[in-house]
């Protein structure tokens, strides 16, 4: 029995369409180095599995039910985190405190929560403090920074500029937590915006406490509003155990930066301008890891370009709110890596600087003040061939 | 108000259709596929009839490079039972097992009272008619493996629910006609917003057993049919979703819930056409806002021809169908992203009218909440059929 020629030519228009879905079907995974939220490729199977876990944890989205608030700024990491990457400005947290270092927790600080579920009052701005809008930080090749050798960073520091740069250059010497294992009670400053953070395990703490008001084995009182009538959230404390916060340490410890863009003649000029000009006194360009934690991380080469010291970036930046020893004119350099891959998980927006103020990374150039200043001068001297070289290569890195 | 309620009732019960005083002559279910609309439903004794559906599924499912899901499932397991109880009283249940039997949900179960074509009354759990595809979703009906993604993200197909109401059917004119369905009924429950770690996720709120707020939620469907196999509906839900108080003592305001469906079937020169829209709107507490969704929205368009009825010599009742979907959702109008969109094309044989064996290819993209994408894919084999 042969089929009629009039269903034949849609069958065999719906057997092409079919072998053409079929070729669709194999979606292609990304190439290595093209995403935020792989793994070093050298991790043992067991530490996968905690990756993995880590992963879920990090992408797990808070309900009142399950914990979330009572005050809280958003529902999850990954909500914040575009993709593991920094986040947009609408995302920025809002810290207060006195010019003197008091964090002011009468009032709610050192943190606005800006939401609250159903039943509590989320925080207000109090008049007449200091405010510092920040940005969510990338969260890729935390546990390459943590591997740093602390000497290697203070290695950098020039807190009297006795190489008469311009350029200082002071650490960040913070209390750590009681629940941070070890005897020492001060550290270096590594992680936040004003290097106020030592560990990676306060980091995911207090993220999860100040953030998204969820109670863990480390921290097991709510933070609540206190200029507000006692209320609580739906979940019983603490919402989370240890082990939920150690796999989310591990993942952000075990994520590896994305990798550079390809090496051309231009970036090679612009690398050179990047030195030339003084940009490379903060943005240093390496460091390389000590002993880590996991053996991946051991002996690595970690680009980020940053000297992770605090630098004085002038009056237009200043928040004037301190942080630990850090002035309230003082950042911690920020990593330059993963800036090639920013605006793809941005949807095509740029957002630099610590509160995202900055569009463009020849904007953020721009604002460089205080130490920054005399890099920021030599960038605009720089002939317009030579500043799209430089920001070129910045921007592929 | 309870004059003016009454006369609409009695005009509603006296209007065209009853001018002839005459019993509903044609044989046009009350929904295609809908509740007294199964095949194969057995006689077994008494008044009682049972029949059912089964559905299996094999999927393939992979997500930026990667197999997100595989292996065969056991979908559903559903049986039905109904009885004509009298000239006027109807009862109807359906039972579902789920997932090999780790879901079991009473999915229908009520009662009907036919007090005249235009007007009957139904209470019990009822499917709520919200958008032609809740009303008959049966696997065997339709012609794709999954559900369109706006019956299962925003409207929460299959949605049933405890209520009460009244619906029935107006002739219009020559093959035309109008029905109508309304029922008050428990509504959605907190577990829209505060119930999910996935954000605004209003299947989630399903099952409201016991209402959580006392306030009753209404839904009610008019779809107009100028003949057999075209029909336009209009379909809306508004309820309260949240808990507002508890022992005389209000802790929150009363919040809505308001979800608004246009759905359309036709047919032309063998080919079916099918679709829905829903958008629907959720009154939030001041301090989710920005974190949960406010509003959601999505559609599907399905087209179907069918070729080769009776071509398999030795299954003169099978037949072939070619098919195509597309569907988006956006799970969070306030943002880019947070959308799905995706295409599904495939085959369905027909061994008989009322089984299938169903090939689909999908091919999709996921959008997170800063508009970054994930491309899925999926091959989506099933089996099903009425019993």
């Amino acid at each position: 029995m042969r089929p009629p020629l009039r269903y034949l030519v849609p069958a065999l228009a719906l057997l092409a369409g079919t072998l053409a879905a079929c070729a669709e079907l194999a979606t292609e995974p990304p190439a290595d180095g093209e995403i935020l939220d792989a793994p070093f490729a050298e991790l043992s199977a067991g530490e996968l599995r905690v990756f993995l876990t880590g992963d879920a944890e990090f992408s797990r989205r808070f309900a009142p039910s399950t914990g979330l608030g009572p005050v809280f700024n958003n529902a999850s990491c990954f909500s914040c985190h575009s993709a593991d990457g920094r986040g947009r400005s609408e995302n920025s947290l809002i810290r207060f405190g006195t010019a003197d270092n008091g964090f002011l927790a009468h009032l709610g600080g050192p943190q606005i929560q800006d939401r609250a579920i159903a039943g509590a009052i989320a925080e207000t701005v109090p008049d007449g403090v200091p405010l510092s809008r920040r940005l969510p930080p990338p969260v890729f090749g935390m546990g390459l920074i943590e591997a740093i050798p602390e000497a290697s960073i203070l290695a950098n520091a020039d807190p009297d500029d006795a190489n008469g740069d311009g350029v200082s250059g002071r650490p960040n010497w913070v209390s750590l937590h009681e629940y941070v294992p070890g005897a020492a009670r001060t550290a270096l400053g590594r992680f936040g915006r004003k290097a106020q953070t030592a560990t990676l395990l306060e980091q995911v703490v207090e993220a999860y406490h100040q953030d998204m008001g969820i109670t863990s084995d480390f921290r097991l009182t709510e933070n609540l509003n206190p200029r507000a009538p006692v209320s609580d959230d739906l979940a019983p404390d603490p919402e989370i155990p240890a082990a939920t916060v150690h796999a989310v340490v591990h993942y952000t410890r075990a994520l590896a930066p994305p990798a550079p863009g390809a090496d051309t003649p231009t970036r090679r000029t612009g690398a050179a301008l990047f030195t030339s000009v003084g940009c490379a006194a903060c943005h240093t360009p390496s460091f390389t890891t000590g002993p880590a934690s996991l053996g991946a991380l051991a002996g690595r080469k970690v680009e980020a370009y940053s000297d992770f010291l605090l630098h004085d970036m002038g009056e237009e930046l200043a928040d004037q709110r301190p942080d630990g020893q850090a002035s309230g004119r003082e950042w911690r350099t920020p990593p330059l890596w993963g800036l090639r891959l920013m605006r793809r998980f941005l949807d095509g927006d740029a957002f630099l600087m610590h509160d995202g103020r900055a569009r463009s990374v020849e904007a953020a150039i721009l604002l460089h003040g205080g130490e920054g200043q005399r890099a920021r001068a030599a960038f605009t001297a720089l002939n317009p061939a030579s500043r799209r070289a430089l920001l070129d290569f910045v921007e592929s890195r | 108000m309870k004059r003016p309620l009454l006369i609409a009732c009695v005009t509603l019960a006296f209007a065209r259709d009853a001018g002839a005083q005459q019993a509903d002559t044609t044989d046009r279910p009350f929904v295609r596929g809908g509740v007294y609309d199964k095949p194969f439903q057995h006689r077994l004794a008494g008044r009682a009839v049972f029949g059912g559906y089964a559905e299996a599924h094999w999927r393939h499912e992979r997500t930026d490079g990667v197999l997100a899901e595989g292996g065969f499932e056991a979908k559903r397991f559903n049986l039905f039972a109904n009885a004509r109880v009298s000239d006027f009283v109807r009862f109807a249940a359906e039972l579902e097992f789920e997932e090999g039997g780790r879901e079991v949900k009473l999915e229908f179960a009520a009662m009907d009272v036919r007090l005249h074509p235009a007007l009957s009354l139904r209470g019990g759990m009822i499917l709520s008619p919200l958008g032609r595809f809740n009303l008959a979703h049966d696997s065997p009906l339709n012609e794709f493996t999954d559900r369109p993604l706006v019956s299962t993200e925003i409207i929460g197909v299959a949605l049933s629910e405890p209520g009460i109401g009244a619906f029935g059917r107006l002739r219009t004119g020559g093959a035309s006609r109008l029905t109508w369905e309304f029922y008050a009924t428990n509504g959605f429950s907190d577990s829209v917003v505060t119930g999910s770690e996935a954000g605004t996720r209003i299947p989630a709120g399903r099952g409201n057993v016991e209402d959580n707020n006392a306030s009753p939620a209404f839904v009610g469907r008019v779809a107009w049919s100028p003949r057999l196999g075209t029909e336009f509906g209009l379909s809306a839900h508004r309820g309260q979703w949240n808990t507002h108080a508890s022992e005389g003592v209000a802790f929150d305001a009363r919040r809505s819930l308001t979800i608004a469906v246009v759905d359309l079937e036709a047919e032309w020169r063998g080919v079916v056409l099918q679709g829905e829209a829903a958008t629907a709107v959720v009154e939030l507490p001041d301090g989710l806002h920005g974190i949960y969704a406010a509003r959601q929205a999505g559609a599907y368009v399905e087209v179907v021809r069918e070729f080769w009825r009776g071509r398999v010599r030795t299954m003169p009742q099978s037949s072939f169908a070619a098919k195509a979907r597309f569907d988006a959702i956006d799970r969070d109008r306030r943002v880019r992203g947070d959308a799905v969109a995706q295409v599904t094309a495939g085959l369905t044989f027909r061994p008989t009218r009322d089984s299938a064996l169903k090939f689909d290819l999908v091919r999709g993209r996921d959008r997170d909440q800063f508009n970054n994408p994930t491309e899925r894919a999926a091959v989506l084999v099933s089996l099903t059929t009425y019993f």
